[in-house]
């Protein structure tokens, strides 16, 4: 055993900019940034696009509905299935996913893909049954991007009306059962999604809410549902007068006497402004972005700035980049699959990457996109991603994506990738491996580059 | 102070006394029973032999099992008033068991098991969780205690108490056994092996990282024990029969592995619940009886214990389905089991009998069953006991 000071490694504040509040270094970034680490990551908040030329919610639903016709029809002539039909959910929700993936590994400003990446968690949907997994990847498309450093109440509103979640957590179906539609057919209340407003997506579990207030907040956004392609011959997000349960409502002791659509909206922007919302998002960002126990004073800064902002985004994210603790030179967190697979590509910079290999590599790792089976999302926290099975999974997609890597230049790569933030072991050990593919894969597999 | 608090009180106040004439009996006239195969006129097992040492397996089903679905209380009046819809629903005969209730069709191993003794159904429990957020339901059915503790599962505790090692059938620890350094993780990789020199390299490469060096030395045994199972060339991995399968055969392989867990998700019926079900406990149902083929003569000395982390509403939604309720059930299954029949006193379906008019009223708490499995079938102390649910006692009845 060698003296243990061999593995000590300091963080350069550029390191920290590029990898820990971004996706990874790409190019010359580590350079870019050692000018002025802090100004350069901020002036990265820029806003993000996706391409028009994907399918959106309305056309999947449009799909959809095709497909059950056609699935219906196909049954009374009993003629087999047409194979490309039956596909093209799937497909969609891949092409999807690949457009995220290649925009926050190819990005100039990849800290914005990362804030995308945070709130499509946040308020996370899985790609379940066939619907579900064509509108999965449209939420974070059309309710979360274009919302990303705005307010975070108009961000609430749209995620909460937009057909993915709707679906995702039945409120398309939840009706008052005092409301008209309840008289005349059997259907009732859902208050799943007004459960998972609470609890994950704005107050949090100990947001000080009570079983009568997720009943409250279900009544309020009964007959929010969607248009039915094949009767309203439209699509999206409609209000349902006639499902909507009739009266006052009273959430966390707020009275809300208005009626119809406004009594739930209003009910939502004022969750987005409770402190203790502001408290529970705020904690989760600096979780997210800067580690697994944020320091008190960094939460407490971010808080001040998210009342006083009433919630902006921006604001909120800038006033974590300009605490100190965001800046600590020790390594903070490891990363998840989906940020070790990013920055794996970014340093890399492959003139061409195969869709499949890029979904598998998620897949394989633990991460597919929109697979997290739960509306909590994927785990945020080093314990859920440091296991032995999941280490060895990385272990090996390292291996197998490093053969394939034949002009390889492992000490340029951990330039580009870490700067002068490596341990004198790790370098050595890098640069005595066995062939450049051994050495590009211990690389990958560093503690420095495990860590950010 | 709610009912729930008042049966995790009870259970506290009049079972610290229980556990410890328990604890003497185990020591003192348990020696004797051990002796003479008192319960295998039943069940005909050939008594535990030193080489088949006590296995726990834990099933935790995520997403709250309607356990109303599932061990189906047909005798109760209020049952098909509740549930018009989901209690005509079924495509086969109900499996009878004892007291009235009755096993849904689709759990036909499950019912073998039954009527070999090997099965022990408890109804109305409930792990003292009061909410109905899934998340935290399973945290602190995993942790345990009091406070929900996301670093620190009861079964964790339970096999440093003992001094043995888990396995964790999944891609990183589940909080059930975080606290313990004794847990491997497997789950089913579609990804080539990369070559033994690269592993060589990586264990100087993370000398000094503790964390990483750890987890790639146990990663690495786990990898050479399941080596052929990840070479099949299965399309779809992950199966819940293809990891009960592996999970038996990497605990017969790995001297000392007397405890393992898997996890299996979609319990979360809001809709649908009837065809969802009935494939999600097939899939169950199967999966159980692969893990008694491959643990092969371990099974008779094996607990299986399957919970969920609340169960649903008494009365059927607006959507065929049922939402987040309270009181479900916990199953007891394995050759070690005292089972083929039916425990936990049933509260009623009654409006004023339901759980803030609405759930089961849970009767009994998960966790002393648990605590009582663990006394009979891992010989704990009271003292022990408390160092795995320090607020929680045992039960003391017969279940194995």
């Amino acid at each position: 055993m060698s003296d243990n000071t061999n593995s000590l490694v300091t963080v350069s504040r550029a390191n920290i900019a590029v990898n820990r509040f971004g996706y990874g270094a790409r190019g010359h970034e580590l350079e870019a940034a050692s000018k002025s680490p802090k100004e350069w990551i901020k002036s990265q908040l820029l806003p993000i696009t996706f391409s028009t030329t994907l399918p959106n919610s309305n056309d999947i639903f449009l799909e959809h509905a095709q497909f059950v016709k056609d699935k219906k029809q196909q049954k009374k002539s009993k003629q087999p299935a047409k194979k490309t039909v039956k596909n093209s959910a799937r497909n969609n929700l891949r092409l999807m996913s690949i457009e995220t993936l290649e925009q926050a590994i190819n990005s100039p400003h990849s800290i914005s893909w990362r804030l995308l990446d945070f709130f499509s968690n946040h308020f996370s949907v899985s790609a379940n049954g066939r619907l579900m997994t064509g509108l999965a990847a449209t939420l974070e498309r059309e309710a979360i991007a274009p919302n990303l450093f705005g307010r975070f109440e108009d961000m609430l509103l749209a995620v909460e009306q937009h057909p993915a979640m709707m679906i995702y957590l039945n409120n398309e179906k939840s009706f008052g059962p005092n409301s008209r539609q309840a008289k005349k057919r059997k259907v009732g209340l859902n208050e799943n999604l007004a459960r998972e407003i609470l609890e994950l997506h704005t107050l949090g579990v100990n947001g000080g809410y009570q079983q009568e207030d997720v009943l409250e907040l279900a009544k309020a956004i009964t007959g929010w549902s969607v248009k039915n392609p094949k009767k309203e011959r439209s699509t999206g997000f409609i209000f349902r007068a006639h499902g909507h349960e009739p009266g006052n409502r009273k959430l966390l002791g707020n009275h809300y006497k208005q009626q119809g659509i406004s009594q739930g909206e209003q009910m939502l922007r004022d969750l987005a402004n409770h402190p203790n919302t502001a408290k529970y998002v705020c904690y989760k960002l600096a979780h997210h972005f800067v580690s697994d126990h944020p320091p008190k004073p960094l939460t407490d800064t971010m808080e001040s700035t998210w009342l006083k902002t009433q919630g902006n985004i921006k604001s909120v994210m800038v006033s974590l980049l300009n605490a100190d603790e965001a800046w600590l030179a020790q390594p903070q967190k490891f990363k998840t699959p989906r940020e070790f697979v990013i920055s794996t590509f970014r340093a890399l910079a492959p003139a061409k990457m195969k869709n499949k290999a890029l979904i598998n590599a998620f897949a394989n790792l633990g991460q597919r996109p929109f697979s997290a089976g739960s509306p909590a999302g994927f785990s945020d926290n080093e314990s859920d991603w440091l296991g032995a099975s999941a280490l060895m999974a990385r272990v090996d997609w390292s291996a197998n994506i490093s053969a394939y890597q034949k002009r390889v230049n492992a000490e340029k790569l951990m330039t580009i990738a870490l700067g002068s933030s490596v341990s004198p072991h790790t370098y050595q050990t890098v640069m005595r491996a066995e062939s450049r593919q051994q050495a590009l894969a211990l690389l990958l597999m560093s503690p420095e580059f495990q860590r950010r | 102070m709610s009912d729930l608090d008042k049966i995790n009180t009870d259970n506290q106040k009049c079972s610290a006394g229980v556990s410890r004439r328990k604890f003497l009996q185990m020591t003192g006239a348990g020696l004797a029973a051990l002796s003479f195969p008192a319960r295998s006129v039943f069940a005909q097992a050939p008594l535990a032999k030193p080489n088949h040492p006590p296995k726990i397996v834990w099933i935790l089903l995520r997403g709250a099992l309607d356990s109303l679905h599932t061990i189906v209380p047909r005798f109760d009046e209020q049952y098909k008033k509740l549930r018009p819809k989901l209690s005509a629903s079924f495509k086969s005969p109900l499996l009878p068991i004892a007291k009235g209730y009755a096993l849904h069709p689709a759990l036909k191993n499950m019912h073998q098991l039954y009527q070999e003794k090997s099965l022990l159904p408890i109804v109305a429990v409930s792990s003292g969780y009061q909410q109905r957020s899934h998340f935290d339901g399973q945290d602190f059915l995993e942790s345990g205690k009091a406070e929900i503790d996301h670093d620190s599962g009861w079964l964790a505790r339970a096999i440093d108490v003992k001094n043995k090692s888990a396995l964790a059938v999944s891609r990183s620890t589940p909080i059930s056994l975080r606290s313990s350094e004794h847990v491997n993780t497997w789950y089913p990789s579609n990804l080539k092996n990369a070559n033994e020199e690269f592993y060589a390299a990586l264990g100087h490469l993370y000398q000094y990282d503790e964390a990483l060096k750890e987890n790639l030395a146990s990663g690495l045994k786990v990898k050479g024990l399941a080596a052929h199972e990840n070479d099949s060339k299965k399309k779809r991995k992950g199966k819940f029969i293809d990891l009960t399968k592996v999970c038996a055969k990497l605990m017969l392989e790995e001297q000392g592995l007397d405890c393992a867990m898997l996890e299996l998700g979609g319990w979360d019926t809001h809709n649908n619940q009837s065809n969802r079900l009935e494939q999600k406990l097939t899939e169950l149902d199967v999966g159980l009886a692969a893990l008694k083929d491959g643990l092969g003569e371990s099974w008779d000395n094996t607990v299986v214990v399957i919970g969920t982390e609340f169960g649903r509403t008494a009365k059927e939604n607006g959507t065929a389905g049922t939402d987040h309720g309270t009181g479900s059930a916990l199953i007891l299954a394995g050759g070690a089991v005292d089972g083929g029949k039916v425990l936990g006193d049933w509260p009623g379906l009654n409006p004023e009998q339901l759980f803030e008019q609405r759930d089961l009223m849970p009767t009994s708490n998960s966790f002393s069953w648990i605590a009582n499995v663990l006394v009979q079938h891992w010989d704990f102390s009271a003292d022990e006991i408390r160092q795995v649910f320090p607020d929680t006692a045992p039960y003391n009845q017969k279940l194995v």
